[in-house]
């Protein structure tokens, strides 16, 4: 945690340089004016899709091996949409323009959009952890002496009401289903918006009809690599190794090579139809991409994001803890290098070539302070999530319990 | 055989070296400078100069800025304006009211433009003469002709004389530049000082009011300089500016925002929210269930 603070300090400070100096201490200008701090919003809201995935379909599915899975997911899922919010208004530069967001607002525009969505989201993400939660709150404040003061006092203040009756067990389950229900929908908007604040153009690489579902498959193939990889972490910091079994891995790292195919065949889609095209605005872009500024950036994020982890996950050996964090990393790192590929070599591809501009308008690279904050966003991320997980169970206390029981009432 | 050798070796590097001699010379002369005038009379009839500095570099020419001139009329003891030429090389020269007189003196004069010497360049003394003249323009429209009656006229001896076998173009104003008003590109005045032309452009689009403005322009004529004349006249199809202001579209407003819009986003927010509530509602139910048992 303390190497995570560090990190989110130095952010801090290069968001203060920021705000004092302004945006041109980072490396975007007229041309490249979207830069990692866009990769990063849209990297994260990519993630926060796990919520939904796993949580929501795997328990309306009634997949019971998720289980020890869904609180990992929603607490991914709450503090990506809370740094993918922070990060936009990063980007923005001045913060306190937020409000004319609400106060000009058009309905027409998919900013606006954008921004209803990610807050209704981050509330049902809320209500997907809280709800849940409850029956363990109850079972950690009958165990005071396995925490803090603090701590056992903030279980108290959230869930002190819970006694476990009947009627509330029947009112927190209705509860759940109908949010499950619903977050779906939302969380398939949320991706949809997003990437429609790109498509909604006519610049090439981003005017395709093809954004809306090739955002949703990367997004739930980025959130299920999130997930592979905060299992390996909790499950070695935790010693939960009775909970989170090499099945859980295996079944996992099928749905992950699932994902993986599903989102290289939107790729294929995206790439491949304009490039038997080759329309001239799309071949500056194109041509960049591949053999270009941007070729090694876009095979190592098609390799290292999606076909290394496919090949490796397809084996059962590829699918023990171990090689599934590994491959789990690739696609999270992947999928982060594949947003900044989304967002930045389009701007660097203007219809009007660029003439008489001063040389570092023509080529982007982010700053010190864009890296700081950026990795600052991250550690942020991973600093709530940590949180979270020492405040409270990474395992559903009360539904593991329930199922070990209808397990043996089943033998 | 050896020394023979030798001294050969040396001629050919003489000769070498006084060829590449006058090279490096041809690097230190300065460049010419092509300093000109030209002379205009705006629709409004005021007379200005532009005055015009360039050079040969490769074959192309390249504006001048920064040269310091002086421009004269008639003597070099009159003198209209100083100035210098801007970035595209270029200066408009207007006459002071104090040379009214010695302007409305006589119909012809000469204006002498002097440039100083600068860094690259000697100094430049060229002279320009011209007669002054005017454009006229009349127009006439009947039942389904209209006419164009352009008069140039020169002055002589204080009197204003027909100017034969002047060229002229006839256009209309647009936006972006100037329409010819039919398919001819120039017209030339007859003896009578006139030239007459068919506007042949209907139905085009005017102001509001369905006003066109007409221009008629005589470019460096070597007498008179540049010449303009405008005319409006209600010639147009009256146009109104349609923004669809009142159109709810995608790009209008915020208060003309499409109706299937509004109602989608609206719906789509009220049951998500509606559910929203609902579930807190649930929350605040379970909340009182185990405040009571």
């Amino acid at each position: 945690m303390g190497i995570l603070a560090a990190f989110c300090v130095v952010g801090a400070y290069a968001y203060y340089r920021q705000l004092t100096h302004g945006l041109v201490v980072t490396g975007m200008r007229d041309y490249a004016s979207w830069g990692i701090y866009i990769s990063n919003f849209v990297f994260f809201v990519a993630i926060s899709l796990v919520g939904s995935l796993i949580t929501a379909i795997f328990r309306l599915a009634d997949v019971k091996w998720s289980t020890p899975l869904t609180r990992i997911a929603e607490i991914i899922a709450v503090s990506a949409i809370v740094f993918a919010s922070i990060i936009i208004i990063v980007d923005m530069g001045r913060p306190e323009r937020f409000m004319n967001l609400f106060i000009y607002g058009r309905i027409q525009s998919p900013i606006l959009w954008d921004v209803i969505v990610i807050g209704t989201y981050f509330f049902l993400s809320i209500l997907l952890l809280y709800f849940p939660l409850l029956p363990d709150l109850k079972i950690l404040s009958q165990h005071k002496n396995k925490s803090n003061k603090a701590f056992n006092r903030l279980y108290r203040f959230l869930g002190s009401f819970w006694k476990g009756t009947a009627a509330q067990f029947r009112l927190s389950n209705r509860a759940i289903n109908i949010l499950c229900i619903i977050i779906i929908p939302v969380a398939f908007c949320i991706h949809t918006v997003t990437s429609w604040l790109f498509a909604t153009t006519y610049r090439p690489g981003w005017d395709s009809t093809n954004f809306g579902a090739y955002f949703i498959s990367g997004a739930f193939l980025v959130g299920a690599g999130g997930v592979v990889v905060a299992m390996y972490v909790f499950r070695s910091a935790y010693r939960l190794e009775r909970y989170i079994t090499p099945m859980h891995f295996d079944k996992m790292g099928k749905i992950v090579v699932l994902l993986c195919l599903l989102y290289l065949y939107f790729n294929v889609n995206e790439y491949l139809v304009p490039a038997f095209k080759m329309k001239k605005p799309e071949a500056q872009h194109l041509s960049g991409l591949f053999t270009g500024e941007f070729a090694l950036l876009f095979w190592f994020a098609i390799l290292a994001g999606m076909i290394i982890p496919t090949i490796m996950l397809l084996f059962k050996k590829g699918r023990r803890p171990l090689p599934m964090f590994i491959a789990g990393i690739m696609i999270v790192v992947g999928a982060w290098f594949k947003r900044y590929l989304i967002v930045t070599p389009t701007l660097l591809h203007p219809f009007l070539p660029m003439h008489d501009v001063p040389a570092n308008y023509v080529h982007y690279f982010p700053t010190w302070e864009e890296w700081a904050i950026a990795i600052g966003s991250l550690a942020g991320a991973l600093l709530v999530i940590t949180f979270f997980a020492r405040i409270f169970p990474v395992i559903p206390i009360h539904e593991t319990i329930l199922e070990q029981h209808e397990k043996n009432e089943k033998l | 055989m050896k020394k023979m050798k030798s001294y050969k070796l040396l001629i050919v590097f003489s000769l070498l070296l006084s060829a590449a001699v006058p090279g490096f010379a041809q690097d230190t002369e300065a460049r010419e400078l092509l300093a000109n005038m030209s002379y205009h009379v705006s629709a409004g009839g005021m007379p200005y100069l532009v005055v015009n500095t360039k050079t040969k570099i490769e074959k192309r020419f390249v504006p001048v800025p920064g040269i310091a001139f002086t421009v004269f009329l008639d003597t070099d003891s009159s003198i209209i304006s100083k100035g210098i030429t801007d970035a595209a090389g270029k200066a408009t020269i207007h006459f002071p009211v104090a040379l009214k007189s010695a302007w409305d003196a006589s119909a012809s004069h000469t204006f002498i433009m002097e440039t100083a010497a600068m860094k690259d360049f000697e100094q430049t003394r060229s002279e320009m003469s011209i007669t002054k003249a005017k454009l006229l323009l009349d127009t006439v429209a009947n039942a389904d002709v209209r006419t164009i009656h352009v008069t140039v006229l020169q002055l002589n001896n204080n009197e204003w004389l027909p100017a034969g076998n002047v060229e002229l173009k006839l256009s209309v104003k647009r936006m972006g530049g100037e329409l010819l008003i039919g398919e001819e590109e120039t017209y030339t005045t007859d003896s009578t000082g006139q030239a007459t032309a068919e506007f042949k452009r209907l139905q085009l689009p005017g102001d509001p009011a369905g006003n066109l403005t007409l221009v008629a322009r005589v470019d460096d004529h070597e007498q008179f300089g540049n010449l303009v004349a405008e005319s409006r006249v209600p010639w147009g199809v009256a146009s109104v500016l349609t923004t669809g202001s009142t159109e709810r579209t995608l790009w209008a407003p915020r208060d003309r925002a499409p109706a299937w819009l509004l109602f989608a986003a609206g719906f789509m927010v009220v049951i998500v929210w509606g559910v929203i509530f609902f579930l807190v509602v649930q929350l605040i139910k379970i909340r009182r269930l185990g405040m009571h048992s």
